[in-house]
C-alpha cells in the first residue's frame, strides 16, 4: 500500500515539475516575443544602438534546447525510478519466496532431528526419515547453489566449459539425464526428430536448462504430465521445442516470464512454491550460448512450448562461438599451468 | 482430567510440503492422535466437509486455496474448531489477518517439536474445557441478549449473530471473571495463548465487536466496560 502511494507521489511530483517548466517556457516565450515586437516598433527611435541581433536568437533557441534536454533528462530519471520501484517490489517477493524455500526444508530436517532426539523411532522408520532429511539438505544445497551461480553468471565469473558437440547426441544425452534425475516414466517424455548438426555448448549449463524446464513442466501440470521434445536443425540454428500439457501461460505473463524474480500468481496453479529465478537462469544460459529462448501457449490449460535456438557451429554467429571456445581453452591453459 | 479423551482427538493436517507432512503425521500419531493429511486447500475443505475433526494444523502457502481462505471456509462450517497455523510467514500483518479470521494460534517455521505438541495439547484441552463448560450452562442471558455458547449464536434485539470461536471465548472468559478487571495481556494469554507482546490491538477489535453485538449503546457500554490503563471489566 505504501509503495502504491510512493509511486503516486512520484507521478504527482513529475507532473508538477513538467507543468512548472512548461509554464516557465511559456512566460519566457511571451516575454521574448513581446520585447521583440517593442524593439521592432520603437527600438530605432529609442536608441540607434539597440538593434536586434543574432546573439538573442541564439540565447532563445539555446535556452529552448536546454529546457527540452532537462525535460528529457527528467523523463529518463522518472522511467529509471519506476523500473527501480518495480524491481524492489519483485525483490521483496523474491525475499518472501526464498525465505519460504529455505525454511521449509530446514523445518523438516529440524523436525526429524528432534523426533530422533525425543522418542524411539523403529529402524525402518529411521531409514525413511534419514532419506527425507537427505532430500531436504539436497534441496537446500540446490537452492543456495542456484542463487550463487546466477550471481556468478551475471558477473561473468562462471568458468564455462564450451565444446563443439553434435547437437542431436548432446540433447539426447542431456534429456536422458533429466529423465533419470526426475525419475520420469518412459512414456512421459517423448523425444522426436533429429539434429545432425554441430553446436558450441557447455553440457553442464544446458543440463540446468533442461532440468529447469522439466521441473516447471512437473510443477505446472495439474492433471497429466506429458512432455514432448522436438529436435531439428534449420539452415543456421539448432532448434529444440519443449512442450508440456500443463496449465499454460497467459499472453501478458509470457512477456515477463523470463524476468528475474518474476512469478505468476494464479489460483489454478497447483504449485505455489518457487523463487522466480529458474527461467531467468535458463534465459541467461541460452543467451550466453549465443542463442534465443521464447515461450508460447495457446492459453489456459492448453500447455506451454519453449523454443530454444542455438547457433550452428561455423555457420551462424561464427565470431561469438569462436570466442566461447577461445575463453574455454584459455581457462584450461591457465588451470593447467 | 481430559488426558484420556485428548489422545483420541482427530487432527486435520494441511501441509503441502510432503517431507514435513510425513514427519508431523508420524509425531502426532505417536502422541495418540488420529491424523488425516491434506496436500492443498481444496483437499482440506473436501476432507473437512466429510469428517469431523477436533483441531486443524494449517500451513498458509498452499496450492489452490491459501491457508487464510481455508480458515475462513472452515470457520463458516464449524465456528468452534481450534485452528493452529504453522507457516514460514512471520510478518505481523499475516498474524493479525490470521487472528482476525479466528485462527487460534500461530507458529512460524522452523519450529520446535516439543512446543508444537504442547500447544496442540493446550488447544485441545481448551476445547474440552469450553465444551464441558458450555454443556452445563450453554445459554447465558445478558439483558435483551441470549447467548448460546454451544452453537455460538447470539440472539440480540437486532437479530441473530453468529459469533466466531474467539469472540465466544473472550465473552465466556469475561463472564467467568465477572466483576474483576481483566487486562488485555491476560485475555491474549488465556484465550489466544499468545505472547502478549505481539498485538494487544487484536483484543480491542474483539471487544469493540462484542459491544456492537450486545450493548444497547456501544459507545456507552454497560456490560463490557473499559478501565483506563487496566483493561476490561464485565458487569451485569
Amino acid at each position: 500500500m505504501r509503495k502504491k502511494h510512493t509511486l503516486l507521489n512520484h507521478i504527482i511530483i513529475f507532473v508538477l515539475a513538467q507543468i512548472a517548466w512548461l509554464m516557465l517556457m511559456g512566460i519566457w516565450i511571451y516575454w521574448y516575443v513581446s520585447n521583440y515586437i517593442i524593439f521592432e516598433k520603437v527600438g530605432d527611435q529609442l536608441s540607434p544602438q539597440i538593434v536586434y541581433d543574432g546573439t538573442n536568437v541564439f540565447a532563445f533557441v539555446g535556452g529552448l534546447v536546454l529546457l527540452v534536454a532537462i525535460a528529457f533528462g527528467m523523463s529518463l530519471t522518472f522511467r529509471h525510478l519506476n523500473v527501480q520501484l518495480k524491481l524492489t517490489r519483485l525483490y521483496d517477493n523474491f525475499i518472501g519466496n526464498i525465505t519460504h524455500e529455505l525454511k521449509s526444508p530446514l523445518s523438516s530436517i529440524q523436525l526429524y532431528l528432534e523426533t530422533f532426539n525425543t522418542r524411539y523411532v523403529p529402524p525402518y522408520k529411521q531409514k525413511e526419515f534419514i532419506e527425507l532429511m537427505m532430500k531436504d539438505s539436497q534441496r537446500l544445497k540446490n537452492l543456495i547453489d542456484s542463487i550463487l551461480e546466477i550471481s556468478a553468471l551475471e558477473q561473468k565469473r562462471v568458468s564455462h566449459d564450451y565444446q563443439v558437440h553434435n547437437a542431436g547426441e548432446l540433447m539426447r544425452e542431456i534429456i536422458a539425464d533429466s529423465v533419470e534425475q526426475y525419475q520420469l516414466q518412459p512414456n512421459i517424455l517423448i523425444l522426436e526428430g533429429e539434429a545432425d548438426c554441430k553446436c558450441v555448448a557447455d553440457i553442464n549449463a544446458l543440463r540446468i536448462v533442461f532440468n529447469n524446464l522439466v521441473d516447471n513442466a512437473i510443477k505446472y501440470s495439474a492433471h497429466e504430465l506429458q512432455i514432448f521434445i522436438k529436435l531439428h536443425c534449420n539452415a543456421k540454428k539448432v532448434v529444440v521445442e519443449f512442450s508440456d500439457k500443463g496449465i499454460g501461460i497467459s499472453v501478458p505473463d509470457q512477456k515477463n516470464i523470463f524476468n528475474k524474480f518474476q512469478r505468476i500468481y494464479n489460483k489454478d496453479i497447483p504449485n505455489v512454491k518457487g523463487t522466480g529465478l529458474g527461467l531467468y537462469w535458463v534465459k541467461e544460459i541460452i543467451k550466453n550460448h549465443g542463442g534465443l529462448i521464447s515461450v508460447s501457449s495457446e492459453g489456459r490449460n492448453k500447455g506451454t512450448t519453449f523454443r530454444i535456438e542455438l547457433p550452428i557451429y561455423s555457420v551462424s554467429k561464427k565470431r561469438y562461438t569462436k570466442y566461447l571456445l577461445k575463453i574455454t581453452n584459455k581457462r584450461k591453459l591457465e588451470t593447467e599451468y | 482430567m481430559f488426558e484420556e479423551n485428548l489422545s483420541k482427538s482427530k487432527i486435520l493436517l494441511v501441509e503441502d510440503e510432503e517431507n514435513l507432512a510425513i514427519g508431523l503425521e508420524y509425531n502426532l500419531s505417536e502422541e495418540g492422535y488420529y491424523v488425516k493429511v491434506a496436500k492443498d486447500g481444496r483437499e482440506a475443505i473436501k476432507i473437512f466437509e466429510k469428517e469431523e475433526f477436533d483441531l486443524i494444523l494449517l500451513d498458509l502457502m498452499l496450492p489452490y486455496l491459501n491457508g487464510f481462505e481455508v480458515a475462513e471456509k472452515i470457520r463458516e462450517i464449524t465456528p468452534q474448531i481450534p485452528i493452529l497455523v504453522l507457516t514460514a510467514k512471520k510478518s505481523t500483518e499475516d498474524k493479525i489477518q490470521g487472528l482476525e479470521l479466528g485462527v487460534d494460534d500461530y507458529m512460524t517455521k522452523p519450529f520446535h517439536l516439543g512446543e508444537l505438541l504442547l500447544r496442540i495439547k493446550g488447544m485441545l484441552k481448551r476445547k474440552m474445557w469450553y465444551k464441558t463448560l458450555t454443556a452445563s450452562s450453554p445459554v447465558y442471558i445478558l439483558g435483551q441478549n441470549e447467548i448460546n455458547f454451544e452453537n455460538m449464536i447470539c440472539k440480540t434485539k437486532n437479530g441473530e449473530i453468529q459469533l466466531t470461536k474467539n469472540e465466544a471465548m473472550v465473552l465466556r472468559y469475561l463472564i467467568d471473571n465477572e466483576g474483576r478487571v481483566v487486562d488485555r495481556k491476560e485475555l491474549l494469554e488465556n484465550v489466544w495463548h499468545l505472547n502478549p507482546e505481539i498485538e494487544t490491538r487484536t483484543v480491542d477489535n474483539f471487544i469493540s465487536r462484542l459491544r456492537k453485538y450486545l450493548e444497547p449503546d456501544p459507545s456507552n457500554p454497560i456490560y463490557i466496560k473499559s478501565i483506563r490503563g487496566a483493561g476490561y471489566i464485565f458487569t451485569t
